[in-house]
C-alpha cells in the first residue's frame, strides 16, 4: 500500500484512539461519539498529509517532525473552535494531537511504499 | 671428508633457497612457512614492485592456476605461476602487509569489526564455491587484514596438512560443507567471551559435527549474521521469550517512547486537571 | 646402509662415551643383529618416520649391552674418553642423531656430485662449489668477484655454476633420502627437516 494510504489509515485509528480516552473526562463522557468522528477526521487529515510528505521526502526524524507540528496545527484548530467555552482545553487537545501526530509520521515513513514516481524515463 | 658442522648448516640453507634464476624475481627474504612450501618476499624487476614468492616442496601448481581464475577483493590475486630451474613449482602474488586473524585479534577490535572480517572471509568462500573451488585449510592463521582494513583469505586448495586440525571438518573427503565447518570454527574463534548466544549458536550449528545439521551453504549462513545485525531473530538459535522481547523493544524503540510519551502526557493532564 | 653406519656410530660414541673401538664394535653388532631379527622389516612408518625408529633400536641395543657388560664388571667402569669435535653440548640424544644422518646424507650426496661432475666434465662448477659453499669459514669464503678473476670467466658465470651446482646437490640430496624412505609424503616430511 503506498504511504498516503497507510497515512489515512493509521491517522484514522490513532485519532479514534485519542478520541476514545475523552471518555475518562466526565465532562466530556457524553460527548464520547462525536468527539471520537472529529478526532479520526483530524487524525486523517494528518495522516494524509504526512503520507504524502513522507512519499517525498525519506527521512525519519522529519517525518516525526512533521507529523506533530501537522497535529498540533489541528489540535490548535480544534481546541480553538471549542474555546468559546467557559474551561479551555488547549493543553489537553493540542499536547496529545502534536504526540498522535508524531506517532501518525514515524509510521508513514516506515510503513507503506513510496509511489513510483510518473515522470520515469522509459 | 668429514663435513663440519658449520659448512654442514651453511649446505642445508643454500640448498633450500629457491634458485630465482630465469624468473624476473629477485630473492629479499623469507617470510614465512606454510603447510605447502616457503613464502618468501621478492622483487619483481620487470614491474619494480614487490611481491610474495611461495615455494612449494611439491608440484601442485594445478590448484594455483585454478585459484588465479578467481578475481575477488578477498582473495589474494596471483600474478604466475612457474617451475624453477631445481624443479620447484612456485607462484607468485601480490605482497599482503597486515597481520593473521589471530593476531590481529590479540588486539581486542571491536564485535562489530570481527563481524566484518568474518563476513569479508564469507563472501569470498561464497564466491569461490560458486566456482567451484573449495578451500580445504580455512582457519584464523590463514586470513590476513590489512593496514586499512582489508581483508584477505590465503592458502587455498590445500587439505590441512600440518598444524591445527581444530578447524578442519572430521569428515573425508572435504567439501563444501567442510569449509562451512572451518568458517564456523573460525567464527567461534574470533568471538570475544562477552559475544550475544545468537552469534555462539549462529558457529555451533556452521560446527556441527553432522554435516547435513550445518547451513547448507555460505549464503545461508551469511543471511542469518545479516538477520543478527539488523535485530532480527536467527536461525540458528530459538531465543527465549525475554530475549525475544528485548529485541522487538530495541527494534522499535522510537515508536514505543512515542506511545509511551502520548499515554505519559494523558495521564500527567487527567491527574493535573483533578488536582 | 651406507647412509646409517656412520650416524649409528657416531651416536653411540657421543651418547654413551665410548671410545673408538669400543663404539665401531658397538655399531657392528647393531647391524648384525638387526639383520638377524628382521629389523628393517618390522617398521611401521605409520608410527613414527625412519630415523627415529633406528635411533630408538639403537638405544635399546646399546642400554641391554651396557647393562651386560656391567654385569660381568660388576662396580661398573664405563670408560670416558674424550670425544675430539664435541663439547658437551645441549642438544638431546635425538638432535644428535639426526644431525648425524643429516650430515652423512649430505656427504653421500657430495660423493654422488663429484662423481657426476667427473662424469660429465663439469670440473669448473665443481671448483667454484667447493670453494665456496665448502668453505669452513665464513672470512675464508671467498667472493664472487674473487673467484670470478681466479677462474676468468665473468662474475654472472659464477653464480650460474653455483646455483647449477646447488641444484644438483638438491636433487641429489633427494634421491638419497627417497633410497631411505618409504614413499612421497614420508620423503616430503624428512625433506622439510633437511632444509633450513
Amino acid at each position: 500500500m503506498n504511504k498516503i494510504l497507510a497515512g489515512l489509515l493509521f491517522g484514522l485509528i490513532f485519532g479514534a484512539i485519542d478520541g476514545a480516552t475523552s471518555w475518562f473526562y466526565p465532562e466530556t463522557r457524553g460527548l464520547v461519539g462525536g468527539i471520537m468522528v472529529g478526532s479520526s477526521f483530524k487524525g486523517m487529515l494528518v495522516g494524509v498529509l504526512a503520507g504524502w510528505f513522507a512519499q517525498k521526502v525519506q527521512s525519519t526524524r522529519w517525518g516525526i517532525v512533521v507529523g506533530s507540528v501537522l497535529g498540533l496545527l489541528f489540535a490548535y484548530g480544534v481546541a480553538a473552535m471549542e474555546a468559546t467555552k467557559e474551561k479551555s482545553h488547549y493543553l489537553e487537545i493540542m499536547l496529545p494531537g502534536f504526540l498522535v501526530g508524531a506517532i501518525v509520521g514515524f509510521l508513514t515513513q516506515r510503513v507503506g511504499t513510496p509511489r513510483v514516481a510518473e515522470r520515469r524515463e522509459a | 671428508m668429514d663435513l663440519s658442522d658449520s659448512v654442514l648448516e651453511h649446505l642445508r640453507s643454500a640448498v633450500a633457497l629457491p634458485d630465482l634464476s630465469g624468473t624476473r624475481y629477485e630473492l629479499e627474504s623469507e617470510i614465512g612457512r606454510g603447510g605447502l612450501g616457503v613464502v618468501y618476499r621478492a622483487h619483481d624487476r620487470e614491474l619494480d614492485r614487490p611481491a610474495a614468492l611461495k615455494v612449494l616442496d611439491s608440484a601442485l601448481a594445478g590448484e594455483a592456476q585454478l585459484i588465479a581464475g578467481l578475481e575477488h577483493p578477498a582473495i589474494v590475486p596471483i600474478y604466475e605461476t612457474g617451475t624453477l630451474p631445481d624443479g620447484r613449482a612456485f607462484y607468485a602474488m601480490k605482497l599482503v602487509t597486515g597481520a593473521r586473524l589471530d593476531h590481529y585479534l590479540a588486539g581486542t577490535p571491536s564485535l562489530a569489526e570481527r563481524l566484518r572480517i568474518l563476513r569479508r572471509v564469507a563472501e569470498a568462500l561464497a564466491f569461490a564455491h560458486s566456482r567451484g573451488i573449495i578451500h580445504r585449510d580455512l582457519k584464523p592463521q590463514n586470513v590476513m587484514v590489512g593496514e586499512f582494513g582489508e581483508v584477505y583469505l590465503m592458502d587455498w586448495g590445500v587439505e590441512a596438512v600440518v598444524g591445527t586440525p581444530a578447524f578442519c571438518a572430521p569428515e573425508r573427503p572435504l567439501d563444501r560443507r567442510s569449509d562451512i565447518y572451518a568458517l564456523g570454527a573460525t567464527l567461534e574463534f574470533a568471538l570475544p567471551a562477552s559475544a550475544p548466544p545468537a552469534l555462539r549458536a549462529i558457529a555451533s550449528k556452521a560446527k556441527s559435527i553432522d554435516p547435513a545439521a550445518r547451513y547448507p551453504d555460505v549464503p545461508a549462513l551469511l543471511a542469518d549474521l545479516e538477520r543478527f545485525q539488523t535485530g532480527l531473530a536467527v536461525e540458528a538459535w530459538r531465543e527465549p521469550l525475554s530475549y525475544r522481547l528485548r529485541r522487538f523493544g530495541s527494534r522499535n524503540a522510537v515508536l514505543l517512547w512515542l506511545l509511551a510519551a502520548y499515554a505519559g502526557i494523558k495521564f500527567l493532564l487527567f491527574f493535573l486537571r483533578n488536582l | 646402509m651406507a647412509l646409517y653406519w656412520k650416524p649409528v656410530y657416531r651416536f653411540i660414541r657421543l651418547k654413551f662415551r665410548k671410545d673408538n673401538e669400543d663404539a665401531k664394535d658397538l655399531t657392528q653388532g647393531f647391524f648384525t643383529s638387526a639383520l638377524e631379527r628382521d629389523f628393517f622389516a618390522r617398521f611401521d612408518p605409520a608410527k613414527a618416520s625412519f630415523r627415529t625408529y633406528l635411533r630408538m633400536a639403537v638405544e635399546r641395543f646399546a642400554a641391554n649391552q651396557n647393562a651386560a657388560s656391567n654385569r660381568q664388571k660388576r662396580g661398573g667402569d664405563i670408560r670416558f674418553s674424550p670425544v675430539e669435535d664435541y663439547a658437551a653440548t645441549a642438544e638431546s640424544p635425538e638432535q644428535i642423531f639426526e644431525r648425524e644422518w643429516q650430515r652423512q646424507l649430505f656427504e653421500l650426496a657430495l660423493d654422488d656430485l663429484r662423481a657426476h661432475c667427473a662424469a660429465s666434465g663439469k670440473q669448473l662448477q665443481l671448483g667454484i662449489f667447493e670453494a665456496y659453499d665448502l668453505a669452513v669459514n665464513e672470512d675464508e669464503r671467498p667472493s664472487y668477484l674473487s673467484l670470478a678473476a681466479r677462474h676468468g670467466i665473468p662474475e654472472t658465470a659464477v653464480t650460474n655454476h653455483l646455483a647449477w651446482a646447488r641444484r644438483t646437490l638438491r636433487g641429489l640430496v633427494t634421491e638419497r633420502l627417497r633410497g631411505v624412505t618409504s614413499g612421497e609424503q614420508e620423503l616430503r616430511k624428512e625433506l622439510r627437516r633437511v632444509w633450513i
